[in-house]
């Protein structure tokens, strides 16, 4: 069974009967590896449309979480499970809950460290106290607001105001999580949140595949907050200094916020700032600052580690990628594609009014990155296959077409690797008006490829 | 992706009920056995799938059966038109199975199993009718139009369901406004099965309850017991488990008799 792979949470979802004659052939390794090597750095089980499991189904499952935590480092578990589930599970593992249990998906992707929507209100119950306090810091780390409720009284009063609360938390319970540092977006800028005392561990805490992905998809800032770390050692000291040397190839500025140095060698400090390391004492003395921004880099995410060109090799593909785009779309929307026109030169937007548009990098054998700009109406009605309905809302239509545009970048990863050509896709990012890609792209020369979908017109551009 | 005139032009080269197997049908619901039985033992195929069918272990023969009379007195007369029924739908099946990882034995071996525990439920139910007994045949016939449209789109279906959780019939209806179980029910209209056995299995898709109660309850049990077969190993390995969405609230209120009925 293949993993369905959002805000990077690999999720399985069996149906029907889990027992211990089945359950290995729902899910094996080599399903978990497909996920992880898409950088899920969550992997669950969907109960959702389990209507029964006995403990030797699950064990199957359980037994391959614990092999990829160890490998990994990631969270794994259950969720979308009832109360009656919940309790079951509970009683099975009694003594040994080496998983987590999430009552919902959306309540497992508050604890993802890539939940990009982060500042979420959780009202929060479990009458497990060190349960409660271990999720109430997870929330907080990852950048929520949880509300925490001392009694089940408290708890289902505070339930009834629903709308007061952007998720509510119950019936869930936080095995080890995951150790990897907490990520968040703001802006242009990519925070990350570190804490404690920092050591070796943070080379595998960190994720590294994440961080340059987002080089890759033209993010100039990234910011360290540190409020919560203790001290730090020479380890720690020497990856934060490598990974600024490699920022400063791209032109980008790596921050940290609310370090305290009273616990740390003065010399470290030294070391970080000759690498590069700007430091703050707190966050909002940068987000709040719009010079400092764009000093920063922060305004203008262009990626420009190097003055790319187009070259003969990635050329030669795009027929391929065009294909492949094409043939999505008209999948997605089941239109017919029409070529209008193909230019090399920078990108040439004619009516910039009722657009938003996607991007995709892909790096590795071949470097490049492919954007799409879409009329809003093809967005919506490509969107409508995944969503299921047509919908105005357009943080939703932006979300459905980041993963629209994942489909075209896997297409592009397998049409390369058919030609012998080995690339990984970066994260999709998207643009919700034209103005905020050109900022991106302005100067870059690339191929612009015309589409007509049903008279709707489409564009294709591809460049380094 | 997959269009309207996709579909019509499937279902057109769809073939009209062969002759003898029009003849036979139409001798079992007369009652006569032994003549359905003299003239089914002219399709040889046939002959060879009924000895296929019942030599399965789920059947429980120590010796071979392959003479038609005599498998014909075994499965009784709503038996014999059930898997004659089976059978005619084995004729859509593909040679070569693309996108499930199926194969002719396979296939068989869940016709089987859905048509005799199929029997036990009706059992169970005090139902005792030819017709809605035969109505489990017409269950697959799902399986192999997904199988007959989808295959030659693998890849787009693979990169789509690895972003969102879509099953067939839901992105069926998307692109094209039909469900797999519309598409059945034109099978069912073109091979004269009756309205009964047609209102049954739409409505055991899950997404369309029926308002006639006692169809509507068969189709509950219809519901769960493929989501049973299509939990067993075979059939999880050959990637059916999710090719339809499980209704789960569907079917709650039958599932502990369900338990009961298999033996869980």
């Amino acid at each position: 069974m293949r993993a369905i792979l959002k805000d990077a949470i690999g999720l399985f979802a069996p149906q029907g009967f889990l027992d211990g004659n089945n359950s290995a052939f729902f899910l094996n390794d080599e399903d978990i590896k497909i996920a992880t090597d898409l950088n899920a750095d969550m992997i669950l089980v969907s109960l959702k449309k389990v209507i029964f499991f006995n403990k030797n189904g699950l064990d199957v499952f359980v037994k391959l979480f614990l092999e990829v935590k160890k490998k990994k480092n990631i969270t794994v578990g259950f969720c979308d499970y009832d109360n009656k589930k919940f309790t079951t599970i509970l009683k099975f593992y009694s003594d040994e809950m080496n998983f987590s249990l999430f009552k919902s998906y959306s309540i497992a992707s508050l604890f993802s460290s890539s939940f990009k929507n982060k500042n979420k209100n959780v009202l929060l119950y479990s009458d497990d106290k060190s349960q409660k306090t271990a999720m109430a810091i997870e929330l907080h780390d990852f950048g929520h607001n949880p509300i925490v409720c001392q009694t089940l009284e408290e708890f289902k009063e505070k339930s009834l105001n629903n709308g007061a609360y952007d998720d509510i938390i119950n019936d869930t319970f936080i095995g080890q999580v995951g150790q990897k540092i907490a990520t968040r977006v703001s802006g242009n800028a990519v925070i990350y949140s570190v804490s404690l005392f920092l050591d070796t561990e943070i080379s595998n805490a960190f994720n590294i595949v994440y961080h340059n992905n987002s080089l890759n998809v033209g993010f100039r800032l990234f910011i360290f907050d540190a409020c919560k770390v203790i001290s730090m050692n020479i380890h720690a000291l020497n990856f934060f200094s490598k990974l600024s040397s490699s920022a400063a190839e791209y032109s980008a500025t790596i921050c940290f916020t609310g370090l305290d140095f009273t616990k740390i060698p003065v010399s470290f400090k030294e070391t970080m700032e000759d690498s590069g390391i700007l430091f703050y004492e707190k966050m909002d003395d940068i987000l709040l600052n719009k010079e400092l921004l764009k000093e920063l880099g922060a305004s203008c995410a262009a990626n420009i580690k190097s003055k790319r060109v187009l070259n003969k090799d990635i050329v030669s593909k795009l027929p391929s990628f065009v294909e492949a785009t094409v043939a999505t779309i008209e999948m997605m929307t089941n239109s017919k594609a029409k070529k209008e026109a193909i230019q090399i030169n920078k990108i040439e937007i004619r009516e910039k009014d009722n657009k938003i548009a996607s991007s995709i990098g892909f790096y590795g054998d071949v470097d490049g990155m492919i954007i799409l700009v879409f009329p809003t109406k093809i967005a919506k009605k490509a969107c409508e296959l995944l969503i299921g309905e047509s919908t105005d809302d357009a943080e939703l239509i932006l979300d459905t077409l980041a993963e629209l545009v994942n489909i075209v970048g896997g297409k592009i990863k397998s049409l390369l690797g058919d030609h012998g050509s080995r690339v990984n896709i970066t994260l999709p990012r998207t643009y919700n008006n034209i103005d905020d890609l050109l900022e991106v792209i302005e100067d870059k020369k690339g191929v612009q490829v015309d589409l007509i979908f049903d008279d709707d017109k489409f564009l294709f551009f591809l460049t380094k | 992706m997959i269009t309207n005139k996709i579909i019509d032009d499937f279902i057109d080269k769809i073939p009209p009920k062969p002759d003898i197997l029009q003849a036979t049908v139409k001798i079992l619901n007369d009652g006569n056995l032994a003549k359905a039985a003299k003239v089914a033992e002219e399709d040889l195929a046939l002959k060879a799938y009924l000895c296929n069918l019942v030599n399965k272990p789920i059947y429980g023969f120590k010796n071979e059966v392959c003479d038609i009379g005599q498998i014909f007195g075994i499965l009784s007369l709503s038996g014999s038109q059930q898997t004659v029924y089976n059978y005619m739908l084995s004729l859509l099946c593909p040679k070569k199975w693309e996108l499930f990882n199926l194969n002719e034995n396979s296939f068989y071996e869940l016709q089987a199993n859905l048509s005799l525990h199929w029997k036990k439920i009706l059992d169970f139910l005090n139902i005792n009718d030819k017709d809605i007994e035969s109505a489990i045949t017409l269950l697959p016939a799902s399986i192999i139009v997904t199988e007959a449209l989808f295959s030659t789109k693998k890849e787009d279906v693979k990169l789509l369901r690895s972003v969102n959780s879509l099953d067939y019939n839901t992105i069926l209806i998307r692109l094209c406004n039909t469900s797999l179980f519309d598409i059945c029910n034109k099978i069912a209209t073109k091979w004269d099965m009756s309205e009964q056995i047609q209102q049954i299995v739409y409505a055991s898709s899950g997404i369309n309850p029926s308002k006639d109660k006692q169809i509507n309850s068969l189709a509950k049990w219809m519901h769960l017991l493929l989501f049973y077969e299509l939990s067993q190993p075979t059939f999880v390995e050959a990637q059916l488990n999710d090719f339809i969405d499980f209704q789960l609230e569907y079917v709650q209120d039958i599932y502990e008799d369900f338990t009961k009925v298999m033996e869980l």
